[in-house]
């Protein structure tokens, strides 16, 4: 009776499409007439992606085949063939999204269902986490708002009013979903991009792409790179795989992996192929699409867009011989309410699960060569049993031109 | 709608909720004031959303219950503090003591320990603690004997020192306008290692404990003494009585809602909350300006907070659904604006038409409109979590893995922040 009373006093007008359940990308044109993103073109502020959510395979430094939930990329797909193309082609980690402030993506998610987990119905979720304002609608969180079903499509719309690094990730289970990889890496680039500003430390270099609006350049950087920290615990996958109960409780990650790799994995460029076919589950995919291995010439700034998706731990990192300045955290710049700045120079940033931070490693009193970007959580160097492995990569500093 | 017929129903609305045993949200946490408190330590046993009852010590308020977590105090600054200690544990237990970090505070009566005065079991020594609150903040206390156990047995509790001048009509943290607040609530983060606390048990009972601190291994979590989704219950709910404070948040689109972010256990956790940023005005009980009297001018905006072990964080959020690019109201141009509303935005349509019914699974809290204040049909059976059409936005732990009550999910270190349309009055519900 109280529901009733209440419903009377409220807005109700949501047009909902009666279709059964389908793949569907809504994907409008941009004929507003206004240049939200502010590049002065007026119908280009929408961009369209397609991601396919379900089950798929990739493999660890040591070779060990690991079954994963997760995001694959169909935009290119045409729609009649998102269900097939998806199915068992979940990468790890979940394909990047990036965009410009003032854009409009209009994210499809479609549900092409576990097809090694014939029993599980699940449905997914994508959260933008740290969108500013959010609507729950579109925040992904099952239980306050809606999530698709299998063989359905829900698309999310977001207008990026804040530039930053993000992450976004699937919230359906979360323990569950996120352990098994449904974790993404996601960036917004400052309005600012484009105009040049000199390097506010006085040594002429100038910048044209920075971190945030900064106004003075001082987050100006040469080439970016995001590097998500997140691990597996093989024990969980495995139960998954073989529809046992998840161990929750017992949860302990022994797969370190920066953007979904173990050392040395990590500084290899291919995509890497996964091994599926040996369980039944092939053909073998290009599973793990993104390396971590970072380069610069000699004087340039390196903006490491750092995310932590662990779901059990803290991770500490460290860019051994190389000055680290963080100027960002949690999506914003790194200054107080009346402008001061508090950018501080370091030589590790610590991140739990769900932080996210901008750091600069300056080149220019570096010398040419090989240096180690890694976690300071020593036993997390490692690969399971394997030593010499887990979160670590390397920074390539070529000579100048 | 009209307005008077609205106002109308909502009235009748509130008399029915009255009726049905709900409160209005209050704008300030649950505890005791005053200058001199008398503390006890007891056992009991306190109750998880899995079902199980788990046997833990905590410090009760005189003759009442013990309660996970203790008593927060809330005391006025400058105020100097009295607090006693009695020991009803049984004898196997040990001392107990408290110790009050941020507070210089000197301890008479009961038998030296290391840390401090202990109150050793039989009940009859009370040991005193004197403490002058000289600065306002969020503090915590907890036992400082056998600190090891006794703090994951339950033995933590929370401090709150109001700012001299404090007007409860228009409260800061602070004293400061950075700190001004519409609602504060506490978030006192802890874990157990329940098998622990089995071992504790049957040790009591053979007349000896003997448990291995260093095999620490949580299983369990809790924000204010309670594991999800009980930490979404109003503050006293009868069926937790040794688990007297909630951690739901509620809030209007502009409001400033405080966090008083406590690490009362040994574990850091990153307490992410959806929605918005916040922003860190405080650690440790001190206010993060660069010189006194300039107000939070080193504050920090983020999404995720780390809260230490033995740390507390004091945190703005606010939510204004502005820049959406849609009308969260779901205006019509014509329609007048609501206060606060994000003008630009207003009478824009949802840039996207939302699934079938078929096609999608429903929250608990999902009203069946993706407007605030909207409601819409479900299927029978789905939703009744949000009679009003509020937002709710999860706020949480991001370790996931303690967003579990002991090997089940959903529970563990979760809560929520329901947003409620600007003419809803924000009540607190069983």
């Amino acid at each position: 009776m109280l529901l009733l009373l209440l419903t009377s006093a409220l807005v109700s007008c949501i047009v909902v499409t009666q279709a059964g359940a389908e793949v569907l990308v809504q994907c409008p044109a941009d004929t507003d007439g206004i240049d939200t993103d502010g590049d002065g073109i007026v119908d280009n502020d929408i961009v369209c992606k397609h991601l396919a959510a379900g089950d798929g395979f990739i493999n660890m430094a040591d070779g060990k085949l690991q079954y994963i939930f997760g995001f694959s990329d169909v935009t290119a797909i045409p729609v009649a063939d998102v269900m097939m193309e998806g199915m068992v082609n979940a990468n790890f980690p979940a394909p990047t999204i990036k965009v410009k402030e003032g854009q409009k993506l209009y994210l499809t998610l479609t549900n092409v269902g576990m097809m090694a987990r014939p029993d599980l119905f699940d449905p997914h979720t994508v959260h933008y986490h740290g969108f500013p304002n959010a609507a729950a609608v579109f925040d992904g969180v099952p239980d306050a708002s809606i999530s698709i079903n299998m063989g359905s499509s829900l698309t999310y719309f977001y207008y990026n009013a804040e530039p930053g690094t993000f992450i976004y990730h699937c919230h359906v289970e979360a323990a569950e979903h996120m352990q098994m990889g449904m974790l993404g890496q996601l960036y917004v680039t400052p309005r600012q991009d484009g105009t040049s500003y000199a390097d506010p430390d006085g040594s002429g270099r100038t910048y044209t792409k920075f971190a945030y609006n900064d106004g003075d350049g001082s987050t100006g950087y040469n080439v970016d790179y995001p590097i998500q920290i997140a691990s597996f615990d093989p024990d969980f996958h495995d139960a998954s795989f073989s529809v046992q109960p998840l161990p929750f409780a017992l949860m302990v990650d022994r797969y370190p992996m920066l953007n979904g790799r173990g050392y040395p994995d990590t500084v290899n460029s291919a995509e890497l192929m996964n091994t599926a076919a040996d369980v039944g589950w092939g053909p073998n995919k290009a599973s793990q699409k993104v390396n971590a291995h970072i380069q610069a010439a000699q004087g340039e700034k390196i903006l490491l867009r750092i995310s932590s998706l662990s779901t059990t731990s803290f991770h500490t990192l460290s860019a051994l011989g190389i000055p680290m300045k963080v100027v960002g955290k949690g999506a914003r710049i790194l200054r107080g309410p009346t402008g001061k700045n508090l950018y501080y120079n370091t030589s590790s940033v610590d991140l739990g699960g769900g932080e996210a931070a901008d750091v600069i490693l300056d080149t220019r009193n570096v010398p040419a060569g090989t240096y180690f970007l890694y976690v300071t959580n020593l036993n997390h160097l490692s690969n399971d049993t394997e030593d010499y492995g887990g979160m670590m990569t390397t920074i390539t500093i070529n000579p100048a031109p | 709608m009209n307005k008077a017929a609205k106002q109308a129903a909502i009235g009748l609305a509130l008399v029915l909720m009255l009726l049905a045993g709900v409160i209005p949200v209050q704008a300030a946490i649950t505890g005791l004031t005053g200058t001199a408190f008398d503390l006890v330590a007891r056992e009991g046993y306190i109750s998880t959303a899995d079902g199980s009852s788990i046997y833990s010590w905590g410090y009760a308020s005189g003759a009442g219950r013990m309660q996970y977590p203790g008593p927060t105090l809330i005391v006025n600054q400058g105020a100097t503090i009295t607090v006693t200690l009695r020991n009803e544990l049984p004898a196997p237990a040990g001392n107990v003591s408290i110790v009050f970090p941020g507070h210089a505070a000197t301890a008479s009566g009961g038998v030296a320990g290391k840390l401090t005065q202990e109150a050793p079991p039989g009940g009859a020594t009370t040991v005193t603690y004197t403490f002058t609150a000289a600065n306002p903040g969020t503090y915590s206390y907890h036992s400082g004997t056998n600190v090891g156990l006794q703090v994951d047995m339950g033995m933590v509790g929370a401090i709150i020192v109001r700012p001299a001048g404090f007007d409860a009509m228009n409260p800061t943290a602070y004293g400061h306008a950075d700190s001004q607040y519409t609602y504060e609530n506490l978030f006192l983060l802890t874990e157990m290692d329940v098998p622990m606390h089995n071992a504790v048990a049957s040790g009591i009972a053979a007349g000896a404990i003997n448990v291995d601190t260093t095999a620490f291994f949580p299983v369990t979590w809790f924000i204010n003494g309670r594991s999800a989704p009980d930490t979404m219950l109003a503050d006293g709910v009868p069926w937790l009585p040794h688990q007297p404070y909630g951690a739901m948040a509620m809030m209007h689109p502009a409001d400033r809602v405080l966090l008083r972010l406590v690490g009362g256990g040994r574990d850091m956790h990153p307490f992410h909350h959806h929605g918005n940023n916040s922003l860190a005005i405080a650690r440790d009980g001190k206010l993060l300006e660069s010189a006194p009297g300039l107000g939070a001018d080193l504050a920090v905006s983020d999404f995720t907070i780390t809260v230490l072990p033995g740390g507390t964080v004091d945190a703005i959020f606010t939510w204004t659904g502005e820049k959406l690019g849609w009308d969260i109201y779901g205006h019509l141009v014509t329609d007048p604006l609501e206060p606060g509303e994000y003008a630009p935005d207003h009478g824009k349509p949802l840039p996207v038409q939302l699934p079938s019914d078929l096609e999608v699974t429903f929250g608990g809290q999902w009203s069946g409109s993706p407007f605030l204040g909207g409601g819409g049909s479900l299927p029978p059976g789905e939703g009744g979590l949000n009679p009003n059409g509020g937002y709710f936005f999860m706020w949480h732990s991001h370790n996931e893995k303690e967003m579990v009550n002991f090997d089940i999910f959903p529970g563990g270190m979760m809560t929520h922040v329901l947003i409620e349309h600007p003419s809803v009055m924000l009540m607190e519900g069983n």
